[in-house]
């Protein structure tokens, strides 16, 4: 068993008094041992931490994406999703590597605050508990598209539209589920994943021997950049939020078992697997209909596409899987949410209070609700597009200051930095990985990127307020 | 006094769980590995509950080390917070070379002590257990075997005469030593039942079968039904191979 030693001392106190707690002696395969006799279990093997991101990512790029991104950059949606992937890659390798070297809960937010500083770290865990929000607000929203789609299925026609309110309704029931529910849905997550896997794999499989002729009802692809070159990128930065999901992998990382195999396997693997779920989805579901008459099917696109291939047995098959898939994406987003907040409170960025565990359920239910409020609020908008686009935007701003505090950890090399997975292509990949991140967010919407600059902003006001003290930096 | 067995007490200790009265005069020359544990749900980080839990649990199995310690046995001790305790239990177990774990309940002195002896198979485990926890008390030791249909009697005598052999080897008083055996009988029926008249049981941690997932392991069966402390002696844990 391989046992290292954690040599990062944080120090200062928050306005409240309230001090870091102390970092843990070690990191085994199975535990994080403090004070040499208290040690926290790793319970999340291998295919348990495929599942949390797999889980999370599929819902938003399977089951949202594909209307909206046809409707914007045509056939060459197919291009959008490969970018997003291929800088989905060059941001998990460099994640691996720091999560190897601290395989402790927080995600990004820990590697940032422990690499960088806790300016950068408080800017970066605020706005991952923030854009967590957004993204399981985005989730929600799609999945009230998709309950709304089998009302319609139904024959049942509603005089208003029930997006919202299903979606506020899954919000609560989800939160509440989070605090009193005490079953074990980590079985269960790895089940609907699997069920996913293998009805999308059933249904893309056939849908791309159609595409091909094999059956005989091949379309002519149109025109690939019928919508020309710059909807790819825009379309690139919306689509991206269908990749924030291997993060949320580190997010666990104090929990994931043999964490120097696991982690990297996990989070690389989750990403090769949906990238290739994704383009050849938008390209079965681009050749079906064609860019514009998807566009206006929206964000239950994919139902109309089963419909064409399979008749009224696939359109059902499609909307339970995008059922569960919003689902399960909202869900774990919002418990990663509950992890950051923990996170921060740790480390008395947050009052210490904002991870209390409730006697009854053993929950933190202050975090839950403090993501689950939120939530709420940001379901009432209705509006996918942006909530996708700043849930982005704060996790590549994430991103992009990983690969930086991949850097900058390299060239100072601590004593107690000793990955033991180690970024291949260095320092290309991670220089390279950060621009992409940073470069992405050009092309977003004019109102994303206020709305994550004022999230930024604010972060670093709290930080200078609350805890201007608190020093989190290894030592160099 | 010579190589205390290791023996793990694992204690659900912030929901009430605690040593049981007669658990600390039982294991007095043991080795204890004291494993207080918590269990909490998977919204739970475990650093969360560390962070509110830590001092309360530390505490309470301070006690609890007290109260082995006074009463002879040698402790070491883990606290631990996890999302799965079974998980947490095998690897203690196996981390600290324990022959066997306790599920612990409550006790009077121990003065009759049963041995159910299954086979051949893990029995110098057994022996250790029983010649080091009570080689040096006044305790009488009843090695039970239920035979089955294709055994001999002279089977049935090699195995307990082999095994009270390997008690006296290991330094025991084998005049305290009587063995039992029972035919045509269903085997863990048959230990609960003799258990009745007995302050404790030892037994082997059966091989996992069709049966043990349907109803659990034999061991936690004998457990629940009898209400005595059950000393499980676990499987001798797999040669460490080349990953």
């Amino acid at each position: 068993m391989t046992e290292r030693s954690v040599d990062v001392e944080p120090a200062g106190e928050n306005v409240a008094g309230e001090v870091p707690v102390e970092e843990p002696e070690s990191v085994t395969d199975d535990t994080t041992v403090h004070d040499d006799d208290v040690e926290l279990e790793r319970t999340i093997g291998l295919v348990g931490g495929l599942a949390i991101g797999i889980g999370t990512m599929i819902g938003a790029g399977i089951f949202v994406f594909p209307g909206l991104a046809a409707d914007n950059a045509g056939l060459a949606a197919t291009l959008s999703f490969a970018i997003g992937g291929v800088i989905a890659l060059l941001v998990a390798l460099p994640t691996s590597e720091l999560a190897t070297a601290m395989p402790r809960s927080g995600g990004g937010y820990y590697f940032i605050s422990r690499g960088m500083g806790t300016a950068y770290g408080a800017i970066v865990g605020l706005g991952l508990w923030l854009g967590l929000m957004f993204a399981s607000a985005f989730y929600l929203v799609g999945l009230g598209h998709y309950a709304s789609a089998v009302f319609a299925e139904l024959g049942v026609t509603l005089p208003f539209s029930p997006v919202i309110g299903i979606g506020l309704l899954f919000g609560a029931a989800l939160t509440a589920l989070s605090i009193g529910g005490t079953e074990n849905t980590a079985k269960l997550q790895n089940v609907v994943v699997g069920v996913l896997l293998v009805v999308l794999t059933g249904f893309l499989s056939y849908g791309v021997l159609d595409a091909v002729g094999v059956f005989g009802g091949g379309t002519v692809p149109e025109q690939f950049f019928s919508r020309g070159y710059f909807p790819v990128l825009s379309t690139a930065a919306l689509v991206f939020t269908s990749y924030l999901g291997f993060a949320q992998v580190a997010t666990v990382a104090g929990e994931i078992k043999q964490p120097g195999r696991n982690l990297p396997l996990a989070m690389v693997g989750s990403v090769l697997i949906v990238t290739v779920f994704y383009v050849v989805t938008i390209f079965v579901a681009t050749s079906a209909f064609g860019a514009d008459q998807l566009g206006q099917f929206g964000e239950t696109a994919m139902v109309e596409v089963a419909r064409d291939f399979l008749g009224l047995p696939g359109a059902v098959a499609i909307l339970g899987a995008g059922l569960l898939a919003t689902f399960s994406s909202a869900n774990a987003s919002i418990l990663s949410a509950s992890r950051a907040v923990y996170a921060l409170s740790r480390d008395a960025l947050l009052p210490r209070k904002a991870s209390e565990v409730n006697l009854r359920y053993g929950t933190p239910h202050v975090a839950l609700l403090a993501a689950g409020g939120p939530i709420l609020v940001l379901v009432a908008t209705g509006k996918v597009e942006l909530l996708a686009e700043v849930a982005s935007f704060l996790h590549l701003v994430m991103y992009g200051l990983m690969c930086v505090a991949l850097i900058v950890l390299r060239r100072r090399d601590p004593g107690w930095y000793s990955p033991s997975y180690r970024v291949p292509g260095y320092p290309v990949v991670p220089a390279v990985g950060a621009l992409a991140s940073f470069g992405l967010i050009v092309f977003m919407q004019g109102a994303s990127i206020g709305i994550g600059i004022v999230v930024m902003v604010v972060s670093y006001l709290w930080y200078r307020y609350y805890a201007g003290d608190v020093t989190l930096k290894g030592d160099i | 006094m010579t190589d205390r067995p290791s023996i793990l007490v694992p204690i659900r200790v912030l929901e009430g769980e605690s040593v049981p009265e007669g658990v600390p005069e039982l294991l007095a020359h043991a080795h204890v590995v004291l494993l207080g544990y918590h269990v909490i749900p998977e919204q739970t980080a475990p650093g969360q509950a560390q962070m509110q839990f830590e001092d309360r649990a530390r505490e309470r199995l301070d006690e609890y080390e007290t109260m082995f310690e006074e009463a002879g046995a040698t402790v070491e001790r883990r606290l631990v917070f996890t999302h799965e305790g079974q998980k947490t239990i095998d690897r203690t177990t196996t981390e600290h070379d324990c022959l066997a774990a306790l599920v612990p309940n409550a006790t009077g002195p121990v003065e009759d002590v049963l041995v159910a002896v299954r086979g051949a198979v893990g029995i110098d485990r057994l022996a250790r257990v029983v010649a080091g926890l009570f080689g040096e008390t006044d305790a009488s030791v009843t090695l039970y075997h239920i035979a089955e249909d294709e055994e001999t009697d002279e089977d049935v005598g090699t195995l307990l005469d082999g095994l009270v052999d390997r008690l006296a080897d290991l330094g025991m008083d084998t005049s305290m030593v009587e063995t039992r055996v029972d035919r045509d009988q269903e085997a863990l029926d048959a230990i609960v039942e003799t258990a009745d008249g007995f302050d404790t049981v030892v037994m082997g941690e059966s091989d996992p079968s069709l049966a043990t997932f349907v109803f659990g392991l034999p061991a936690d069966q004998v457990a629940d039904r009898f209400l005595g402390p059950v000393l499980v002696v676990q499987r001798e844990p797999p040669r460490e191979t080349e990953e």
